[in-house]
């Protein structure tokens, strides 16, 4: 064997200890990055070819004019790629035992022969039998429902159990088991079987050459006054975001997440093992200067500290590289169950492996760089005469800490700690930094749950129920007169979520909800002009994400919207920041007046005397059963708990990765700590024989080397926290925009509990990285120290 | 042939400047036994490390055999010092991870004057010309102090260096170890190598051809066995 190559490996095997440190770094920052870089492939690949798969629609339209349509000529217009009828009503599905949630049925034309929205067979029929539906597999997360089982669904007023004959997947769709619907599609002929409606009333249609929203609502304005001229009035065109999953940001959040935080983890890796291989070249200096006194030219020796530092990459590749390939997959896949979606990929690119093996590779050789170009440069009497630490350098003074009184032990940590202020600083700042991002991530948590909380106290109501078609209020309220715990009692038109925006909504697709503007239910955080007042122009207010829908309407502008073949000029007075689809807000008196002359209503809000949470399902449950025999169509009828949780789902798995995440981090920070405390200690052990023979005890040692590690920790603290400030409120600011839209921010908040979290758990990390190295150097004897070189 | 024409150095820390050697001017013949003595701060060291190339002179010139050391650069220089010198120091300074034998071959691979097929059986001829052979597969720490300098005594010479200098390489040994370590420097100089031996030990100059006595970096004397020069 080389002797250069035996040289570098023994040189490592003889001190495993250090060894295994630098590669655990190694293998801790490549993992950490590596497992970022493979999901991050998968998934931003996976999720859009989940969705693209689909060939999903571009374009809505609804119409009861579809009858006059020549669907084969349309089709074959050069504009248009694919285009058929894809009925959809809104019912509702018995998922357990007097649990009801939404169903979203489809009728589909031919299950054989789907050119747009396709969606894939799971298990069962691939094609429903009839009279019978496919249900969403997310569904079944939700749900007892399977293949065979025959639940009950309310269709309009009526009762009927509809045989489930197979599953099917549809990753066009937001999951079922966040906004908690179930989707369900059957044949055309089924669909009018079991809703008892007509059908061709919905067209999905796929344009030819379009690149962006705005060339597809371009060209469907052309269409709708080509429907025009063929005497076919649209109730509704909905244009979805352009080539994007309906749950893309939640996926765009993740993906920052993980690669922000992953790169400030390879980042911290780096910086981890940079300390270790400069303790390790500490150690190799007057080495060095043997080699170069027997003859080793300045390059002989770089080869062979570059060849050991080879073996270090290839020996924590070898660990880290399968490793982020199992995480990186196993993370695609937690991500992708979550949001619905399945990771199609079988082989990653082949730049993923080379990235990640040259990264293992040459990460501590390029990290290296500046101490291997030092130590080979030190001549060979300055690295003969080489013995670690300078004994010259020691601490600053601080005159206000005599004042303190500490003790003779603490005045010599505190010098010590000082004795490699390059050291020091890069510990502190890269255990700061952990601080940092450890606290922002309780920051923004803190943040979001505010944002929920907000929410709650929003939502005045304790159930909602709202109804399929618009009735007369007395119609509404006379099945649900003699409930028990009831306080209040009001009436919308439109509402909040999702499902209310598929039945009042403009043509744009942003929701409407028209109620009592005094309303007492309600009351929206208004961050930009005013909520509705008395006047004679019909105000509206609107939330971000209609803003953004309507391109950022001025306040006190005029804002034409069409509403079920309506065309109404709206003042917009005021812009509220909701986590909720596009709504606008308006006053039911106002909106009765021009558009609802029969003063329907769709949404009855209940408030109960006794809003304990038992109480409220229990006034829910005497809903249901009030409306069980009734003729009412109800969509859903839903507690305010439970609209919460279906938020906080959508947002617990960033809150989740976030905290995880951030830990990460932290814990990264610690073994960079830890290691640091290490390196100090190694280089200090004649030192500490020194001391131990004037008659220093073990204790004395050790607490010197624990109160040294405190010293660093306790800076890192005080910085990291005042670090997180701006980063949360950048955090908040970004997160912000990512999930509520351009115009909304997330506002900045503190969390009280994270602080605490933040400073016990770095407090015990940073005991524990002062702990262990202060361990080792009591276990060595007197003499062993005395003698080590 | 080693001389040395007005060296001086002169260390500079950021309080003062310090004279470790003042005008030194010297001559040492090829295959002399040379023993530089002197008390400790009197520049011996110093002289050697200007000797071996291992630190520059602040003024003057140093030429080994012919080659002024002073015009190479650090890698020219560590070349050179392989081929033509070989250097014992007074702690062995074996590579601690490397067997006996491995350390003598290494010092061959890295000057790469040796033909590869004959580094195995010189070096284990080397070892036994220091009388270790059976050392040759062991780790340093696992020897005496006298088996580690008669070890590095076999890597200075693994290159064949017309050169030899030793920094006090008896100084970490008993009496009767130094003495078998200088009987075969003795021996190497009768056969041709120039060596030269820092020391303090005064008393024992009588074993040289020539000591060289310095005081405060000066040279004072330079006696050889047949009287003062």
């Amino acid at each position: 064997m080389n002797l250069q190559f035996l040289k570098a490996a023994r040189d490592l095997s003889s001190n495993p200890k250090k060894t295994l440190l630098v590669v655990f770094a190694l293998i801790l920052g490549i993992w950490g990055a590596g497992t970022v870089q493979v999901s991050y492939v998968l998934l931003m690949h996976d999720l859009q070819a989940n969705y693209q798969r689909t060939v999903p629609a571009q374009v809505v339209f609804t119409s009861n004019d579809f009858d006059k349509l020549n669907l084969e000529q349309f089709v074959g217009k050069p504009e248009i790629e694919a285009a058929e009828f894809r009925d959809f009503s809104l019912h509702r599905i018995e998922v357990r035992p007097d649990v009801w949630i939404p169903l979203w049925l489809y009728g589909v034309e031919n299950f054989n022969a789907m050119k747009l929205a396709r969606v894939f067979r799971e298990e069962g029929n691939k094609v429903p039998l009839r009279n019978s539906i496919l249900i969403e597999r997310d569904g079944k997360l939700v749900s007892n429902i399977a293949t065979a089982s025959i639940p009950r669904v309310r269709i309009g007023n009526t009762i009927v159990r509809i045989p489930v004959s197979g599953i099917c997947f549809d990753p066009a769709q937001a999951p079922a088991t966040q906004d908690a619907f179930i989707y369900a599609y059957t044949d055309k002929q089924s669909y009018r079987n079991i809703t008892g409606m007509a059908v061709n009333h919905r067209l999905i249609v796929r344009l030819r050459n379009v690149h962006s929203m705005a060339d597809v609502q371009k060209r469907s304005k052309a269409l709708v006054d080509e429907f025009r001229t063929m005497g076919i009035e649209l109730s509704s065109v909905e244009i979805p975001r352009f080539n994007e999953h309906p749950h893309q940001w939640q996926l765009n959040t993740l993906l920052f997440l993980i690669g922000s935080i992953g790169f400030l983890a390879m980042i911290m890796g780096a910086v981890l093992v940079s300390q270790l291989v400069k303790s390790i070249m500490a150690g190799q200096i007057r080495q060095m200067g043997i080699l170069k006194a027997i003859g080793a030219s300045r390059f002989q020796l770089f080869r062979i500290y570059v060849l050991m530092l080879l073996v270090i990459g290839a020996l924590a590749g070898l660990i880290a590289i399968p490793a982020s390939l199992l995480s990186g997959w196993a993370f695609a896949y937690f991500v992708a169950g979550k949001l619905n979606f399945n990771i199609i990929t079988t082989t990653l690119p082949l730049s993923v492996y080379i990235t990640l093996i040259l990264a293992s590779l040459l990460m501590p050789a390029l990290l290296s760089v500046s101490i291997l170009l030092k130590g080979t440069g030190t001549s060979v009497r300055e690295a003969l005469s080489d013995y670690g630490i300078s004994q010259t350098t020691v601490g600053r003074e601080f005159p206000f800490l005599k004042t303190l009184h500490l003790s003779e032990r603490m005045m010599l940590a505190i010098r010590n700690s000082q004795r490699n202020m390059s050291r020091l600083t890069v510990t502190v700042f890269a255990m700061a930094f952990g601080v940092a991002i450890f606290s922002t991530g309780f920051n923004v948590r803190q943040s979001l749950w505010e944002l929920l909380t907000g929410y709650k106290e929003e939502m005045r109501y304790d159930v909602q129920v709202v109804l399929n078609k618009a009735i007369s209020k007395d119609e509404a309220l006379e099945p649900l007169g003699s409930l028990e715990n009831v306080k209040q009692v009001e009436t919308w038109i439109g509402g909040r979520g999702e499902i209310q925006s598929k039945i009042l909504s403009t043509d744009k697709g942003a929701g409407i909800v028209a109620l009592p503007r005094n309303t007492s239910l309600l009351k929206l955080t208004i961050c930009n002009g005013r909520w509705l007042l008395p006047s004679n122009d019909f105000e509206v207010v609107l939330n971000q994400q209609a803003m953004e829908l309507y391109n950022n309407p001025p306040l006190g502008s005029l804002l034409p919207l069409h509403i079920r073949d309506k065309t109404i000029n709206a003042r917009v007075v005021g812009m509220t920041r909701q986590f909720e689809r596009a709504k606008i807000y308006a006053d039911k008196e106002q909106y009765d007046a021009l558009l609802n002359h029969d003063h329907l209503i769709n949404t009855i809000s209940f408030v109960a005397k006794n809003n304990d949470y038992q109480k409220v399902i229990a006034l829910k449950k005497s809903i249901e059963k009030a409306i069980a025999p009734s003729g009412l169509d109800i969509a859903y009828v839903m507690s305010q708990a439970e609209r919460v949780k279906i938020i906080y789902d959508h947002l617990n798995i960033i809150l989740s990765v976030l905290i995880l995440l951030s830990f990460l981090v932290l814990l990264v920070s610690a073994v960079g700590m830890a290691s640091a405390t290490g390196i100090n200690i190694w280089e200090r052990t004649r030192e500490i024989g020194v001391m131990r023979a004037i008659g220093a005890t073990p204790n004395f040692i050790y607490a010197l080397f624990v109160n040294e590690g405190m010293i660093t920790c306790s800076i890192s603290i005080v910085l990291g926290l005042l670090l997180s400030y701006p980063l949360s409120r950048l955090a908040a600011l970004f997160f912000g925009k990512l999930m509520l839209g351009n115009d909304a921010e997330l506002t900045y908040a503190f969390s009280t509990s994270g602080f605490f979290i933040t400073l016990a758990v770095t407090l015990v990390f940073g005991w524990i990285a002062s702990r262990i190295p202060a361990k080792s150097a009591i276990s060595m004897s007197t003499h062993a120290a005395l003698s080590y070189e | 042939m080693i001389t040395l024409k007005g060296v001086t150095k002169v260390f500079q820390t950021k309080e003062r400047s310090f004279t470790a050697l003042n005008n030194i001017n010297l001559t040492i013949e090829k295959g002399e036994y040379v023993a530089i003595v002197g008390k400790s701060g009197s520049g011996k060291s110093t002289l050697l490390n200007m000797i071996t190339g291992i630190d520059h002179p602040s003024e003057g010139i140093i030429r080994l055999n012919n080659t002024d050391i002073g015009q190479m650069n650090e890698s020219e220089l560590a070349a050179w010092r392989g081929r033509n010198i070989g250097i014992v120091f007074q702690f062995f300074q074996l590579i601690p991870t490397l067997t006996i034998l491995e350390n003598i071959l290494l010092a061959m691979e890295l000057v790469n004057t040796i033909p590869k097929a004959e580094r195995m059986n010189r070096a284990n001829d080397l070892l036994l010309s220091v009388s270790i052979p059976e050392q040759a597969n062991k780790m340093p720490a696992s020897l005496s102090g006298g088996e580690q300098q008669r070890a590095a005594i076999a890597r200075s010479l693994a290159n064949d260096p017309a050169i030899l200098v030793a920094d006090e390489p008896t100084g970490n040994l008993d009496s009767k170890t130094a003495e078998s370590i200088h009987s075969i420097f003795r021996s190497l100089a009768k056969a041709g190598k120039t060596v030269l031996v820092v020391t303090h030990e005064k008393d024992s100059t009588s074993r040289y051809d020539r000591t060289i006595t310095l005081l405060d970096g000066e040279i004072v004397s330079q006696e050889s066995e047949i009287g003062a020069l």
